[in-house]
């Protein structure tokens, strides 16, 4: 059995009066794909935002290895759902960006770039600037410099939210086998119910706001899924059910 | 990669640019020889025949060249100082909440005083000379340096800030690698707009305290009703300054290649 990775506990967050993480405790286990679903504005960034202390929070804990998470000793990764790659760095300085940071030396920042864009096929594109990149290519960029650093832990807010249905699979698919590659724990936010069955090992059900945890469901559907397959169905059936607040 | 191609579209701009150009002169040209502006203003032969003649003789104490290089020596102490400057406080202003408190309110009552304002109080605290034409100049374009600087720190893509923090940034390392490259654009915004007031704030301040410069042949024009000499000095000042904004601009290409503007 795993052990724990992440740890949440009694995780609260208002705005002034406004209450928008009420009470969230949950726990994602090591390698684990890890999706939490809830409607739009349930306030899914905010809870992921609190956890990276990006902003604070006003109650609760959060643990990563057994310490409170602290993104400057600890290894995590954020892939949000605006292209986040720096305008100003070509594909091979934003991927090397998070190495820098870091404090890596050049030689091993040479050899995880190396290894990282080969991981996302952007070889022939390594001096090419964000401006001109595609969308897809742009996402690439961005997945690659968090896997370069080898991430205790990889958030990712709704990230492929901008892109059409074509360029989603694909990149969900080559998303799944880094996953699969790395053994990295990932924790990946999403309003799109399919998308959450197709990814996760286990799905976080949250309420509308303010945000509680409704539900946790297993997913052990059988690798690579088949989005029409019965227990597909059934199972995205079955967290639509949950997610309806109406 | 930046395709650095001397494409079709520049090719036009160009011949437009020229066609332009050649249009202003036949209008020019035009009228003085149909209207009684003639009188009053030479042609652009007679202009074009002084301006070159004052390459070889001198006006006053210089040539041409000499009126120029003088100018420019004073423009480039002035707006490189109120450059730098500018940048530091528009950053300290635009990144810390801080010293955007203090700073700010003196900033915003100094902020519509033009450069040429402070002609009076600079003679009085400086006197006449060369550090008074620098004063001016540095109060000429020290105010858009700082107002393009503060807007580039705080228009900062707070998405990237926080990405930044979760790779472990800190506060330094967010400075240096996000908010100082993003603010680049902006910078060279405001080196361009302070470029153009530090060059009306020399002619200004040579008009009044200098006897050499550009301005001054401008001004000694005036007085002796050497009209050509008036033309001279503003042909001067155009051709310097279109030169030291080209320049300017080809520094921005080098320097944020990564913006679409700069393709």
């Amino acid at each position: 059995m795993p052990n724990e990775k992440v740890v949440v506990q009694n995780l609260t967050k208002s705005y002034g009066d406004l209450l928008v993480l009420d009470d969230i405790s949950f726990s994602v286990k090591e390698s684990e794909f890890f999706v939490i679903v809830g409607p739009t504005g349930c306030g899914k960034t905010t809870f992921l935002n609190s956890l990276t202390k990006i902003i604070d929070i006003n109650n609760g804990s959060i643990l990563l290895d057994g310490e409170a998470v602290d993104p400057r000793k600890q290894n995590l990764a954020y892939i949000l759902q605006e292209y986040s790659a720096l305008p100003w760095l070509n594909v091979e300085q934003n991927i090397a960006y998070g190495l820098k940071i870091k404090g890596y030396e050049k030689s091993v920042i040479e050899e995880r770039v190396e290894e990282a864009i080969k991981m996302v096929n952007l070889e022939n594109y390594r001096h090419y600037y964000p401006s001109e990149l595609s969308a897809s290519m742009l996402q690439r960029v961005v997945i690659a410099r968090a896997f370069a650093t080898k991430p205790d832990l990889l958030l990712m807010d709704e990230p492929y939210g901008q892109l059409d249905l074509n360029l989603k699979y694909k990149l969900e698919d080559e998303l799944l086998s880094l996953w699969q590659q790395t053994g990295t724990t990932v924790i990946f936010i999403t309003h799109n119910i399919e998308e959450a069955v197709y990814l996760s090992d286990r799905i976080l059900v949250m309420t509308n706001k303010p945000t509680k945890v409704k539900t946790e469901l297993i997913n052990d559907l059988p690798r690579p899924r088949n989005v029409a397959s019965r227990q597909f169905v059934e199972l995205r059936n079955e967290v639509t059910d949950l997610i309806k607040w109406w | 990669m930046i395709n650095k191609t001397f494409t079709k579209d520049m090719r036009e701009t160009w011949m437009y640019g020229i066609l332009g150009f050649l249009v202003f002169l036949l209008v020019w040209q035009a009228a003085c020889v149909f209207t009684n502006f003639g009188k009053i203003f030479p042609t652009p032969k007679v202009s074009l025949a002084a301006f070159l003649q004052a390459f070889v003789e001198p006006i006053g104490r210089h040539t041409l060249l000499g009126h120029i290089s003088i100018s420019l020596r004073r423009v480039l102490i002035g707006y490189t100082l109120s450059s730098i400057t500018g940048i530091i406080i528009g950053l300290l202003m635009g990144y810390s909440k801080l010293a955007h408190a203090i700073i700010y309110p003196i900033f915003c009552i100094i902020r519509p005083i033009p450069g040429i304002a402070w002609i009076p109080l600079a003679i009085l605290w400086i006197g006449i000379g060369e550090p008074t034409i620098h004063f001016i100049i540095f109060m000429g374009g020290f105010s858009q340096m700082v107002m393009n600087t503060m807007d580039g720190a705080q228009h900062v893509d707070t998405e990237l800030v926080g990405v930044a923090k979760v790779l472990g940034a800190k506060e330094n390392q967010i400075f240096r690698k996000i908010v100082l490259p993003s603010s680049i654009p902006y910078i060279f915004t405001g080196l361009q707009t302070s470029l153009s007031t530090s060059w009306m704030a020399v002619l200004a301040a040579e008009m009044i305290t200098a006897r050499e410069g550009a301005g001054w042949l401008i001004i000694a024009g005036m007085q002796t009703g050497r009209i050509e000499n008036n033309v001279i000095g503003m042909i001067a000042i155009g051709l310097v300054g279109l030169i030291l904004a080209t320049l300017l601009r080809n520094a921005e290409r080098r320097l944020c290649r990564w913006t679409v503007r700069s393709r």
